[in-house]
This record gives structure tokens, sequence and C-alpha cells, in this order.
């Protein structure tokens, strides 16, 4: 569908779950239910795995994958606005800290 | 699905490469484990629900899962074992397509310090990005993260929200056609069987006439 490489949905949905395990250890477990509890990173468990919770619905995935990809290619152009604004043939970390700012603040 | 069924792993250099954060040995590393992931998915036969097949992603994976015995037991499930470091080198992946990309069409190069400073940024951000998802979905009442809520984390930069409501209308009209399709596929196998028949018996009636 898409002639650009994107992220995909497995890898949007790992990285969104890894955040959402963090934020139930830290004491918000109770207001989903605490049915999940803890970091699995280690030990044999006892009881099967725990379905990815809360869950992400197909679409928001989708969207989601599209946003991260704006995010990096916004990321990658404004360094290359300001590259060439500079007269340079590379895009160092200079250029991507003095774009970064006004990136984390458009997102 | 054991351990042991998997072969030994090819390049034991990509742990140490992603822990020094090189992402020139980080990059090489993941492409010379898509050959050696293809090779180990073909032997080891195992069968994995939704892992989709390319390089990126399922490399890491499977690296993952070949390096583990050192630490755990043979009998650990270890699709649910994924570490921040396997997921940082696939965005690292993803990352440099994009770049790539870029560079193509702008004619800039990227130095690799910049790369892995732009995966380390998104990876980051993610993190704010879930909980803020998790937040907007909770303050709904809902227990579903929804489109409605990546709508409004990208409520910073009018252009963003406009590019992404109407990324979330094509989505929604793609669904749309996807279902209707599969609406109309057993009602046309239906039609198609009777349309056969009926031409089968108006050629018997043919040919019971003219004999």
């Amino acid at each position: 569908m898409e002639e650009n490489s994107g992220f995909r949905k497995e890898l949007v949905s790992r990285l969104l779950h890894l955040h959402f395990r963090d934020c139930k250890t830290k004491g918000l477990g109770h207001q989903w239910g605490g049915e999940y509890v803890g970091h699995r990173e280690g030990g044999c468990p006892m009881t099967p795995p725990p379905s990815p919770f809360p869950p992400v619905s197909g679409d928001a995935l989708q969207l989601m994958a599209e946003f991260l990809r704006i995010f990096v290619l916004e990321a990658a152009v404004r360094g290359v606005w300001q590259a060439q604004a500079e007269d340079l043939d590379v895009v160092e970390v200079d250029q991507l800290e003095k774009v970064l700012p006004q990136l984390l603040l458009d997102f | 699905m054991c351990l042991q069924m998997l072969e030994p792993r090819v390049t034991p250099t990509l742990p140490r490469a992603v822990a020094r954060g090189r992402a020139r040995d980080r990059k090489e590393a993941l492409r010379a484990l898509t050959l050696g992931a293809a090779r180990r998915r073909g032997s080891a036969g195992k069968s994995e629900p939704t892992v989709p097949r390319r390089p990126g992603l399922s490399a890491v994976m499977e690296e993952v899962e070949a390096e583990e015995p050192q630490e755990f037991s043979h009998r650990q499930p270890l699709r649910t074992l994924v570490s921040p470091q396997r997921l940082k080198a696939a965005v690292h992946y993803t990352v440099g397509c994009l770049c790539q990309e870029v560079t193509l069409d702008k004619q800039v190069n990227f130095s690799k310090q910049t790369i892995a400073a732009i995966s380390e940024v998104t990876f980051r951000q993610c993190e704010n990005f879930a909980k803020d998802l998790e937040m907007f979905a909770r303050h709904a009442k809902r227990s579903t993260v929804t489109t409605e809520d990546v709508k409004l984390l990208a409520r910073r930069n009018n252009s963003l929200l406009k590019y992404i409501t109407e990324k979330n209308e094509e989505i929604a009209q793609l669904n749309l056609k996807r279902k209707a399709k599969k609406k109309r596929k057993p009602e046309d196998e239906s039609r198609s069987s009777r349309e056969s028949m009926a031409e089968e018996l108006d050629g018997a009636e043919e040919l019971q006439s003219e004999s």
C-alpha cells in the first residue's frame, strides 16, 4: 500500500505495551482492576502469559505506526533543513540538537 | 516451544554491539541476522502466530530466543520476554530505513550518530506516548485504546492533527471496503454456484429440445 517503509504493527504494539506495564507497577494497577502486576523479565512464571492489557485497537495501532513514522521523518527532514541552512552535506548530531526542542514541542 | 529446537546463533557479536551502541555494528549485525534467521526459521519449523516475516523485528526476536539459554531455564515461554534492548534495535533498524529514504529524496547524508540519536529519541518519546494513551483511555472510561486517543495525542501541532485525522479516515474507509468485500464474497459464491447450475439446466433443456 505504501511505497515508504514504516513501523510494523507488531513493533508498535510491543513498544506501547512495554510502557503500559511500567505504569501498572507504579501503583496504578488498581484502577485497571489489578489483574496484571509486575514485570515478567525473569524467573519461571507459574501462570500462563497474560494477554496484553490494556488492549490497543487495530486501527489505533495503524495510526500510531503512522504517527511514529511521521515523527522520525520530521526529525530527519528538519535535520536536513538545518544542515542545508548551514551549508553542510552531512546531518550531524549538532544539527539534530538544534531542531530537537521544536520537534518535541510539536509532538 | 523448546530452545533445543533452535540452532546455535550465527553472529554472537550482536548483543555486544547493541550494548556498545555502535550504530554501524548493530546495522550490519542485524543484516547478517536476517540470513541466519531465514535459515533457522526453515529448519526449526516453529509457528509464530502474528510475527511478520520482515528482517528487522523477526531477526531481532530470533536473536533474543537464541541467546536466552545462558540466563533462563529451557522451558521458558520466550515470546513474552521482550527486553528494551531488542526493541531499541528493532526501532533503530526502522529508523535507518526511513533515514535512507530521506537521503535518497534530499541528497543529504545522515551520520551514524544521527540515526542512533533519532532512534533513541523515538524510543524515549514512545514511553510518553504510551502513558498518555493509557491516561486518555482511562479518562474516557474505556478499557481499549482507540483512534480517538491517538488523535488527542497529535493535538499539539495543527498540521499534524490534520494529517492524522485524514489518515484515520483513510484507514476507516479501507476497513469498510474490506468488510464490504467480505460480505460480498460469500454472496457471490452462492450466486455463481446458482448461476452455473441454472446454465447446466438450460443446456440440458436445449439438448432435450434439439433431440
